[in-house]
């Protein structure tokens, strides 16, 4: 097949937009309604999401002027852009047709809402924005040395950056650490308890989005939804054994992706919001080890083999 | 551990909110608006005196006094009919009750909208029945004051009350 129609396919289709859109508000209704409901409330009806994205699509904007307000509007599209640029690119079906190195554009994907949002607080002038803004940079970089670690100890170990392999290979000791890595880091890249510092609600209004409206905001959370999606799915991909089948192979990637939501709505759940300080020190001093362990050791096979 | 035990036993209870129509139950120490009757009251402001919230509000004038009331200021703290010494205020939990089981809560647009006011011809307090145990006691506490000079001043208190209050009825 043409691989330009096979990553068309691959972005627009399946696992991208067409898939992804309705996931992102399925996933978010998950959480939303699974915490609810261990919380014993009734949580918001499945819809929910949806109704909530087309109602702020048909509301206006204040009008601003400006390369900040064109700045302003710029950042939720970027960050929708490559949230769904980094769930096209996920290795969901057998043969995806994906090349050499993509591991480190999904990576890189994956990180630009995050510089979206930090960039969108501060472009906002809004102090609420700002603190936001100026946590989430710090929570940036405590957990992505983590994730990132995590993911290249992965990778080191298997003598690719090719997400296909990655996906394909037999699961070890070093890759169950890896996984445990990502999914300490996912409640921070999510923005979900214990770690919602950036957009800590009650606390500094919507942090980085105080200011946003209408169809920004809408962007802003089909983004986090796309995050949602990404991020799980990257979990998921690692997790679900290999199969050929092409549709055993997306049952399962959503059956993990969603099992995955399940724990982390779990966790959002079970705590609560950590001081800023708190969190980086968890992320630098408790999480850290591991993720020397798992590079190390994965450093050490590759130079045995 | 303990966090998750509690979550997993809220699923599986279900949720305690309740949806639009429904209502939640009357508890027992519901106490509801506070009824006022103006047949019972002698105008001496406890209430108003008592009132925190100052929902309570008095006016005296010459030969009546204005009384009222304004809901939607209310805490339903109940302080007012505890020292309604007249009986003219009561918690009304019963009509209250209903009203919020059945119907939609009172809705109003303006501060004091719920407002109740009603003028009153001032009289003098009413006559209470003297029971056979404030009897003994007026007695009981007459004599401890007749003997010991030095009375304290929970007894000069007690032979107040007792040797007042039968007083006020008889010159009613």
């Amino acid at each position: 097949m043409n691989p330009l129609l096979t990553a068309l396919a691959r972005l627009l289709i399946f696992p991208g937009l067409l898939f992804a859109v309705p996931a992102a508000w399925f996933f978010l209704w998950v959480e939303r309604k699974s915490v609810a409901l261990m919380q014993e409330r009734v949580g918001p009806p499945f819809m929910q999401p949806f109704f909530d994205f087309v109602k702020l699509l048909g509301k206006s904007t204040p009008p601003r002027s400006g390369i900040a307000g064109l700045l302003m509007r710029a950042w939720p599209l970027i960050a929708v852009a490559a949230a769904a640029g980094a769930v096209g690119l996920l290795p969901v079906l057998p043969i995806s047709g994906g090349f050499e190195g993509d591991l480190i554009l999904l990576l890189a994907l994956l990180e630009l809402p995050s510089v979206c949002i930090i960039a969108a607080g501060f472009s906002s002038r809004s102090i609420f924005g700002e603190i936001g803004s100026a946590r989430e940079a710090a929570l940036s970089i405590s957990y992505n040395i983590v994730f990132l670690l995590a993911i290249v100890s992965v990778a080191a170990s298997q003598h690719t950056f090719r997400l296909e392999a990655l996906a394909g290979m037999h699961p070890t000791f070093l890759t169950e650490l890896a996984i445990i890595a990502i999914l300490i880091c996912l409640p921070a890249k999510l923005h979900i308890n214990p770690f919602s510092l950036p957009n800590a609600e009650q606390e500094i209004y919507a942090g980085p989005m105080t200011e946003y409206a209408g169809p920004e905001l809408a962007m802003w959370e089909l983004a986090h939804g796309l995050e949602w999606v990404a991020g799980t799915g990257l979990v998921g991909t690692l997790v679900a054994p290999h199969v050929t089948a092409g549709w055993l192979a997306a049952c399962l990637f959503v059956l993990f992706s969603f099992a995955a939501v399940i724990l982390l709505s779990v966790l959002a759940a079970a705590t609560a919001r950590l001081a800023i300080d708190s969190s980086v020190r968890f992320y630098w001093q408790c999480t850290l080890i591991f993720v020397v362990l798992a590079i190390s050791s994965a450093l050490f096979l590759r130079f045995r083999s | 551990m303990n966090i998750l035990t509690m979550m997993w036993r809220n699923v599986v209870h279900g949720y305690q909110t309740l949806l639009f129509p429904a209502r939640p139950k009357v508890t027992p120490r519901f106490r509801g608006l506070v009824q006022f009757d103006p047949a019972l009251c002698t105008g001496c402001a406890v209430c108003r005196f008592r009132c925190t919230s100052r929902a309570i509000e008095y006016k005296a004038g010459k030969g009546e006094f204005t009384w009222s009331y304004n809901p939607g200021q209310c805490t339903f703290c109940g302080r007012c009919v505890e020292g309604c010494i007249d009986h003219a205020l009561k918690e009304g939990r019963t009509e209250h009750a209903l009203s919020q089981e059945q119907d939609t809560p009172p809705i109003y647009l303006a501060q004091g909208a719920l407002k109740k006011s009603y003028t009153v011809a001032r009289r003098p307090p009413a006559a209470r029945p003297v029971s056979a145990a404030t009897k003994s006691a007026g007695e009981d506490a007459r004599t401890t004051a007749g003997k010991d000079a030095g009375a304290t001043t929970a007894n000069v208190g007690a032979q107040t009350i007792a040797g007042v209050t039968p007083a006020t009825g008889a010159a009613q």
